[in-house]
């Protein structure tokens, strides 16, 4: 039977779980169109579903078996503040990260993450994973930073993994509008419509090994490729 | 290990209003007298801002590296960068915190936005807001939070303004009734006339009339 007080976490939790994939939180999102930008600039049209099945190949071949696994894995080490397996994970995605501009644009949104919640947080795996990032014994990729954020705010893990491929979607979806590629209502149509592929994705890579960590899209590393290479563009990534 | 933080300047103001050309001028006199600064031009479609302060100040004139000047894209978004969610901005500055800590001063450039543009204090330490004279001399008088909060207000282009029929005094007039005691600069950066006042503010306001790093090193 679930007490005033479980009752209380619980909402704190969820409100917690919003704050974090809210964009008026501060990791930089709003700024990364993760290649999208460059599929624009190539002149190439695309339409409200073809963006949906975009951001769908991302999910399942890129952020899906790569980050989401990351993230599953980093929290169960936050959770038991093994701070030298969190290290590991660390590592692992920072070097899974092929792009240069999506591999520092990861790290930048993951340290701002952690330092902004250490502001207020004395909760001590994260002020120890903030110390080893300034420390330089760890990089701070997203997926693992949230993890450890998660982790502090007692957000469940299949919960932070709903929250970052949301927020991922939503960074997408959010471009391509600034971008004039698609109208607002259809931008809320196509997060609609991911919202089952967010679920599968999470199911299928939160509770994986370190080991079964993968990710391949390679049209997408080219267009992240190309846009790292553009002179002229408005987003990071 | 976390860097000591150094003294950072964000100068923000609308579309082609000289914040370019106003950093242009302002580093070599910086230089000149010592000061190491280190740019990040915050652009909202392109590097160009960037590319040209690198090229002008670094490759032509060989006053500072060309690493030390680091374009930013703000996706769209050039308030958003440096007031609601300055994330990026304050990473890669504390990056340059850690490279380049021999640095005096690190200068923020916002990519050209409406007159509502600050800067979050956790971002910059001391705001330039420019203005030029060729939206008119109301300008002043509509405030707008970059206007009335900045610690420096800059009125740029001052030549235009018979032009352009913009009336100066009314400006001033107009500057000081909306800002009280803080201080605002008439600017030509063109001739370079104001940029030495400008400068002035600088090692008064911001840098507290510390020595060069390099120099108090010796």
């Amino acid at each position: 039977m679930s007490t005033d007080d479980d009752d209380a976490t619980m909402d704190a939790a969820d409100l917690s779980m919003m704050q974090l994939s809210d964009s008026f939180f501060p990791t930089g999102m709003y700024s990364m169109s993760n290649g999208l930008e460059a599929i624009f600039y190539s002149g190439r049209k695309i339409k409200a579903e073809e963006l949906r099945e975009l951001v769908k190949t991302y999910l399942e071949y890129q952020i899906g078996p790569a980050d989401c696994t990351a993230l599953g894995i980093a929290y169960e080490h936050a959770a038991r503040s093994n701070l030298l397996k969190l290290l590991e994970v660390d590592r692992a995605i920072f070097s899974m990260k092929l792009v240069q501009e999506i591999r520092d644009a990861s790290i930048r949104s993951g340290t701002q993450l952690v330092r902004c919640i250490r502001s207020f947080s004395d909760n001590k795996i994260l002020g120890q994973y903030d110390d080893a990032i300034r420390g330089g014994q760890a990089f701070g990729p997203y997926p693992v930073a949230l993890a450890v954020a998660a982790n502090a705010f007692l957000i469940p893990k299949e919960k932070a993994a709903l929250v970052m491929l949301y927020s991922f979607s939503v960074s997408i979806v959010g471009a391509a509008l600034r971008l004039g590629m698609l109208q607002h209502f259809d931008g809320q149509k196509v997060i609609d419509e991911l919202k089952p592929t967010i679920v599968k994705v999470t199911k299928a890579n939160i509770n994986r090994p370190i080991e079964g960590m993968w990710q391949f899209a390679p049209s997408i590393d080219i267009i992240q490729i190309s846009h790292e290479r553009m002179n002229s563009k408005m987003f990071i990534t | 290990m976390t860097a000591k933080r150094i003294p950072r300047l964000g100068i923000g103001g609308p579309v082609g209003s000289g914040k370019t050309m106003l950093i242009e001028k302002i580093v070599p006199v910086l230089a000149a007298k010592g000061y190491n600064a280190g740019i990040v031009s915050n652009d909202v479609v392109s590097r160009e801002d960037a590319d040209r302060m690198r090229h002008n100040l670094a490759t032509e004139q060989g006053i500072l590296s060309e690493d030390l000047v680091i374009g930013l894209a703000t996706g769209g978004c050039p308030h958003t960068a440096v007031r609601e969610d300055p994330s990026m901005n304050i990473s890669i500055i504390e990056e340059m915190e850690s490279k380049y800590n021999y640095l005096d001063l690190i200068i923020i450039e916002s990519g050209g936005d409406n007159i509502t543009t600050t800067f979050s204090p956790a971002l910059a330490d001391y705001f330039i807001y420019i203005i030029d004279v060729s939206g008119g001399d109301k300008y002043p008088r509509k405030r707008g939070l970059g206007i009335e909060t900045c610690d420096l207000l800059v009125i740029n282009k001052i030549d235009l303004a018979p032009h352009v029929g913009a009336d100066l005094t009314i400006m001033e007039r107009d500057a000081k009734a909306v800002r009280g005691d803080k201080p605002y600069v008439f600017v030509n950066s063109m001739t370079g006339q104001g940029i030495a006042q400008v400068t002035e503010h600088i090692i008064r306001d911001i840098l507290f009339e510390s020595p060069p790093k390099t120099v108090a090193k010796n």
